[in-house]
């Protein structure tokens, strides 16, 4: 009995890896352009470009998505004919394969909205097949005379033969390694696989050939591979790394002490963050968010567990046993569970260059629509931040862009005039503050913020300082232009931009303006956040927050119908009470009670009871009222004088004061161990 | 002569000084929401510019009745030691530069009333301006619970 | 256990081929995400069949065969090529390098099961 396999299900893994291919093809076709204006060769880049774009072709023809097809399949037809001719493009190839890239991004977005991809434009498909390609293929390169053993110098194409030839030039070593798997190293893990990530890591590597072998004791699977790569390390250094014998590792080419940069050799764009990601890759896992959430989720389970075990300790310790080795032991634990959250937490984390990886491009947009001339500056090294701040943040810092170059900076005409360089320049740089923020600034070197015709359009008096001036800025509605721009200008950015960061993240935005200079927006922001989902209710007359996922059931609750069992041990953390649910009993617990909150003046008949399940057992609090559903960004109440069980931290409402998030699971074990502390201190001889 | 700005409150009859240093703002405060489970003396949390900050009462603190906030009521935020953390306070409005010789060790009968809270005192003019200790305030003598 | 081996440097396709072949009872699958790692497995593992994507980093699938089939225990291993169409004569240099099938994506799932059986049982496998 076979049952129909359907491709389709595999959409979404198509989409993931799709969007992977997409990042890749941008980088690979800035790096083009980039090397076509300083009229270096872009070979490698050309046939990266090639490989990802038939990868997407093949992957969409099998899920079925015959837009995305066609077009890749005419971006690869040119990617194909560019590398025959050893990377060599025809003229306004660049436009055109980056339409193509954008034409397939919009049809991978319509796939993950759910809503079906459009027909590829026509006037796209016929520009691609325009791009005609005369070029005569390139001559191989000189062989260069390498030691190489001829089974791996036979491989070497002219790409790898150039690659070598300017790595040698940069005053890196040529090296060959040699690596013989057998089973026994396989079972220790040590494979091709880890020999190429290790050695990736520490150097470039050119090529990776297998060679074929008599089966011999040393080589028992009678194969042996040879990598080729580029590096400044010793050979001691890389087969320490690698895992290799260093008499394995040959040098095949290195510079001569004064070797003069010759100018026939042609160089290759200098290794830049695209080679790493490139190895990186390697290394790589990828994980849907939404498992990491289940991680943290579970992680809380155990954090609530954990502190039911410090009662229990307490209570043996009341007891009269001697407890010091448990304490111990439990407060390693503690440690331990605070680490393994933060590793967690980090799970999250995205490179800021990742999240930055579009500005480029758009700011490539920018300088053909607006005809400005800028330079764009990127630096912020290997910072990270959380996967959701770094979404949410990422419309803000394109709208400042399109902010910096739309009204910032000057024309080049008016910059000459106002004794600059022609070129602008705009610059994203960040900075760690403490180590739970990050600050972003985006700099332009234009013509600043004028104040006085702010204040005019707005009709509001001239802001006096830079907190008056940013508010001014947010106005909503507020727009610097009688019509809106094209990139900008519409007046709805600057106030969205302060709500997400300041209001959504908790963050701080700030502005730093000088006439004639330019003008600094910073963006602090944090570098984790939790997102839920929460219900929101009123309960003694205060506002709180539970996080949806742990609440079973919400039910109605009839006062009266509440039941109080028999009371032996008092808790001044509150009554409990009993209800029937579906022919069970259920405990119930006021939450004011149990919060020590003043019970709310008008308490009505019918309050809301929300149900969570401990071990099993189910627990309802009561609520005065249930004010509604929405996600919440989790602040975490980390110091020491409000960090409390049963407060999972606070959150934002709106309104600018902190709403506390509350743990119900938390409550309910902290009231149970408290029970049965008291339990305990009722004498013996009481105990019928 | 080494000179110090230092931020000058007051709680109940008394003046007090804190360096400017440790002072990140001073906010006017509006109430504070309550955390079940914390000191007593924790009036609860508030949020400045997008964080949420403790607010330690003073008043309670340092064992005065409670009191009815006015218009003059300030939280002074201080941040030591990578910690946030408000003070409530009656009145905050000066600043003044204190002098090394201007700081004297206190009586050794008001040190040991204040539980260590009071570090110094200092004259200015007819007054008496007492420096606490911002650690000790917010609490960071005592062990970290489990 | 007939064990297939499955190479592309694409995971969601590799995890498709093995969707598709589950139907063959008795097939077991091992993944392999380049054409590097495919040529250490056959020399270290036994395999009753390969499915090879020809486009892959490194060393094309091209390569792949005619190491393999420069291995004398390997010479009669059923290959069959999985690739994108790529109208460049792909096919040719595939079969005269010794692969035994060749297949252009998009397949359906029925066809590569045909293929892959059809290869299995000529060798007389389970």
């Amino acid at each position: 009995m076979i049952s129909r396999v359907d491709l389709g299900e595999f959409l979404q893994a198509f989409l993931g890896e799709a969007d992977e291919h997409l990042t890749h093809a941008n980088a690979q076709l800035l790096a083009i352009d980039a090397g076509l204006k300083r009229g270096e060769p872009v070979g490698r880049q050309v046939r990266e470009l090639f490989r990802a774009l038939h990868t997407i072709k093949g992957l969409s023809a099998m899920v079925g998505v015959d837009p995305i097809v066609a077009i890749a399949h005419r971006m690869e037809t040119v990617l194909r004919a560019a590398d025959r001719t050893g990377g060599r493009l025809p003229n306004g190839s660049v436009d055109v394969l980056l339409q193509g890239i954008r034409a397939i991004e919009q049809r991978v977005r319509a796939l993950h909205a759910g809503t079906p991809p459009a027909a590829p434009p026509q006037a796209l498909l016929d520009a691609l097949d325009a791009l005609e390609n005369d070029a005569p293929p390139i001559a191989r390169a000189q062989a260069e005379s390498l030691e190489l053993d001829p089974a791996i110098a036979a491989k070497l194409g002219s790409l790898e033969r150039d690659a070598i030839a300017s790595g040698v030039t940069q005053g890196k070593r040529a090296i060959s390694a040699r690596f013989t798997p057998s089973a026994a190293l396989a079972r220790a893990g040590i494979s091709i696989n880890s020999v190429r990530e290790k050695l990736g890591a520490i150097a470039d590597i050119v090529k990776v050939v297998p060679i074929a072998m008599t089966p011999t004791a040393s080589a028992p699977a009678g194969l042996a591979f040879g990598l080729v790569a580029l590096t400044s390390s010793t050979n001691a250094a890389i087969a320490a790394a690698v895992g290799i014998d260093a008499a394995s590792i040959t040098v095949i080419a290195e510079a001569a002490a004064s070797a003069p940069v010759t100018s026939e050799m042609a160089l290759l764009p200098p290794e830049d963050a695209d080679d790493d990601a490139g190895v990186r890759r390697v290394d790589m896992v990828r994980v849907e968010v939404v498992k990491l959430d289940d991680a943290l989720e579970r992680l809380s389970a155990l954090i609530v567990s954990r502190s039911r075990l410090s009662i229990e300790i307490a209570r043996l310790g009341s007891l009269g046993t001697d407890t010091r080795n448990l304490l111990a032991l439990a407060r390693e634990q503690s440690r331990q569970l605070r680490d393994l959250r933060g590793s967690i937490l980090r799970l999250r984390m995205v490179p800021l260059t990742e999240v930055l990886d579009r500005v480029p491009l758009i700011v490539r947009g920018l300088r053909r629509s607006t005809g400005k001339s800028l330079r764009l500056d990127i630096d912020v090294g290997h910072a990270e931040l959380d996967k959701a701040v770094a979404e949410r943040i990422f419309p803000a810092i394109i709208h400042l862009v399109r902010n910096a170059v739309d009204h910032g900076l000057e024309s080049p005409a008016e910059r000459v005039l106002a004794g600059k360089s022609e070129e602008g320049a705009l610059r994203i740089e960040c900075t760690a503050v403490g180590n739970a923020q990050l600050e972003l600034r985006i700099t332009d070197d234009g013509r600043g913020i004028d104040r006085v015709e702010l204040a005019r359009r707005a009709g509001a008096p001239i802001p006096e300082t830079e907190a008056t001036l940013l508010a001014l800025l947010c106005r909503p509605g507020l727009s610097t232009r009688d019509q809106a721009s094209d990139t900008s200008g519409r007046g709805m950015g600057m106030d969205i931009v302060r709500r997400v960061v300041v209001e959504d993240l908790g963050g701080q935005l700030a502005v730093r303006s000088e006439i004639g200079h330019g003008t600094t927006f910073s963006l602090r922001v944090p570098l984790t956040i939790s997102i839920v989902d929460a219900f929101t209710f009123e309960c003694g007359a205060q506002r709180f927050a539970v996080p949806l996922s742990t609440i079973d059931e919400i039910v109605e609750l009839d006062v009266a119908t509440i039941a109080t069992g028999p009371v032996r041990t008092a808790s001044s953390a509150g009554t409990v009470g009993v209800l029937a649910r579906r022919g069970q009993a259920m405990a119930v617990l006021r939450l004011d009670e149990v919060l020590g909150l003043p019970a709310a003046a008008s308490a009505s008949g019918r309050p809301k009871g929300l149900v969570v399940r401990l071990d099993g057992d189910s627990v309802a609090f009561v609520v005065d009222r249930m004010l509604g559903q929405q996600e919440i960004v989790v602040r975490s109440l980390a110091d020491p004088l409000v960090d409390v069980a049963g407060i999972a931290g606070a959150t934002d409402l709106g309104d600018g004061r902190p709403t506390l998030i509350v743990d119900l699971m938390a409550l309910s074990a902290l009231h149970l161990a408290q029970h049965a502390t008291a339990h305990l201190s009722i004498p013996k001889e009481r105990l019928s | 002569m080494t000179q110090a700005l230092h931020v000058v409150f007051t709680v109940g009859n008394a003046d007090y000084a804190v360096p400017a240093s440790e002072v990140a703002q001073m906010e006017s405060y509006e109430g504070a929401t309550p955390v079940p489970g914390a000191a007593s003396y924790v009036a609860g949390v508030i949020q400045v510019r997008g964080r949420v900050v403790p607010v330690v009462d003073l008043r309670a603190r340092f064992g005065l009745p409670p009191q009815e906030r006015t218009l003059d009521t300030r939280v002074v935020v201080a941040e030591r030691a990578g910690r946030v953390v408000g003070l409530l306070v009656d009145r905050a409005r000066e600043v003044v530069l204190l002098s090394e010789e201007q700081l004297k060790p206190p009586p050794p009968m008001v040190a040991a009333q204040s539980g260590g809270f009071v570090t110094a005192t200092a004259s200015l003019g007819a007054r008496i301006l007492m420096l606490v200790d911002v650690p000790k305030l917010i609490g960071e003598e005592q062990p970290h619970g489990q | 256990m007939t064990r297939a081996l499955v190479v592309d440097d694409s995971k969601v396709m590799r995890d498709m081929i093995v969707a598709c072949l589950r139907a063959r009872p008795g097939l077991s699958f091992t993944h392999a995400g380049s054409g590097l790692e495919a040529i250490e497995r056959l020399s270290l593992e036994t395999f009753d069949v390969v499915v090879l994507d020809l486009n892959m980093p490194d060393i094309g699938g091209i390569e792949v065969v005619e190491f393999v089939r420069g291995q004398d225990r390997l010479k009669t291993l059923p290959i069959i090529i999985v690739t994108t169409r790529g109208d460049d004569g792909s096919r040719t240099q595939a079969l005269a390098a010794g692969a035994s099938r060749f297949m252009t994506k998009p397949f359906t799932p029925e066809s590569i099961l045909t293929e892959v059986s059809a290869l299995l049982d000529a060798q007389g496998a389970a």
